[in-house]
């Protein structure tokens, strides 16, 4: 199984040498790709130094299209699993072969906080916005999700090619998931630890959190209520 | 009257600035002519004072020359909606290139230590 390991990096200079480290001591057999959107820091020239491949962008243009591109080039080189993972050091890298096995039997794995207890905590707002997004996803597409915000995920073939067709601009991690299940994906979840971020700050102010509350929600509605024009011509 | 007067002149000199704009390939014909289309119809009605009347007591609206601000005014909020539809679809068309140009690049650069 060809696996890729995709890390979309803006201005992570701090924390992507230890995070393709840890990669590279759980999961030797996987190629790593950082995908560098326009950062103004050495995070290109780290990343490299560290023996990653980095596709750099020549302007900023954002989470979803930066992680979109991650995923088109998994597509073209022909890889059977990609991983999204935080370049900031969030997610893990001992959890990945836990991802990376169950990815086998479902189109898509999500790392999750809460299926199990974790030693994960967050703040109350923030504790708030997830459990309401979960609600909405699971309201939407008929399945339990716990943890609908969660990047650290492992895609199959089927979803690399959806999500190189079609991935959300901005704040995609919620409508991705009805996407999916819009397409029949099979999903699930796995408890997975946390950490809190090791360097950098969230790109999340409390006016930000407001138009994410309502850009998202109106995404899922929308996603759920789409006319399906591809699964016609795709079989 | 004023407002008629003021309406044809304003029509008349709108189609004029249009038309020399797409002379000056500042403007495309595809653009143009919904703009060209807005201003004759702008200046037909603003000649027809008795049509606009006409109207306007059909509506039920008492100031005649109103007419004239509401049709106005939809045209704009239409035309307005079209172009954020085409920057919404240019958007998605600048993003794809720049991931398909950057995917270039690496390959690219990969060729380069091959050689």
């Amino acid at each position: 199984m060809k696996t890729l390991i995709i890390i979309p990096a803006y201005n992570e200079e701090g924390s992507i040498a230890g995070v393709i480290r840890d990669i590279r001591r759980h999961t030797p057999e996987a190629d790593i790709i950082v995908v560098n959107d326009g950062s103004t820091d050495r995070t290109e020239q780290i990343a490299e130094a560290d023996g990653a491949k980095v596709l750099t962008l020549p302007y900023n243009v954002g989470i979803g299209g930066g992680m979109q591109t991650g995923y088109l080039y998994a597509q073209r080189m022909g890889y059977d699993i990609a991983v999204q993972m935080d370049a900031d050091g969030q997610h893990p890298a001992e959890e990945l072969p836990k991802l990376i096995a169950k990815a086998k039997d479902y189109d898509l794995v999500i790392g999750s906080r809460y299926v199990e207890t974790t030693s994960y905590r967050s703040s109350r707002l923030r504790r708030i916005g997830m459990v309401f997004f979960s609600g909405l996803v699971s309201l939407v597409t008929g399945q339990r999700f716990t943890d609908t915000t969660s990047g650290f995920r492992a895609a199959g073939r089927k979803v690399i090619e959806l999500y190189a067709d079609y991935y959300p601009m901005d704040y995609p991690e919620v409508e991705s998931i009805v996407y999916l299940k819009r397409k029949g994906c099979r999903i699930t979840e796995v408890a997975t630890e946390m950490h809190d971020r090791q360097a950098g700050k969230s790109s999340i102010t409390p006016w930000k959190s407001v138009y994410y509350m309502i850009k998202v929600t109106l995404a899922v509605l929308m996603s759920a209520i789409r006319y399906d024009r591809t699964a016609v011509s795709k079989p | 009257m004023m407002i008629y007067v003021l309406s044809v002149v304003l029509a008349f000199l709108f189609l004029l600035l249009v038309l020399e704009l797409v002379r000056r390939q500042k403007l495309k014909e595809q653009y143009s002519l919904l703009w060209i289309l807005f201003s004759a119809v702008l200046f037909i009605v603003s000649f027809n004072v008795s049509f606009i009347e006409w109207i306007a007591a059909r509506l039920g609206v008492k100031y005649a020359p109103a007419i004239l601000f509401l049709f106005g005014l939809l045209f704009c909020f239409a035309f307005i909606l079209h172009l954020t539809i085409v920057v919404t679809r240019l958007t998605a068309q600048v993003l794809r290139l720049t991931q398909e140009l950057t995917i270039l690049k690496e390959r690219e650069a990969l060729h380069g230590q091959n050689d």
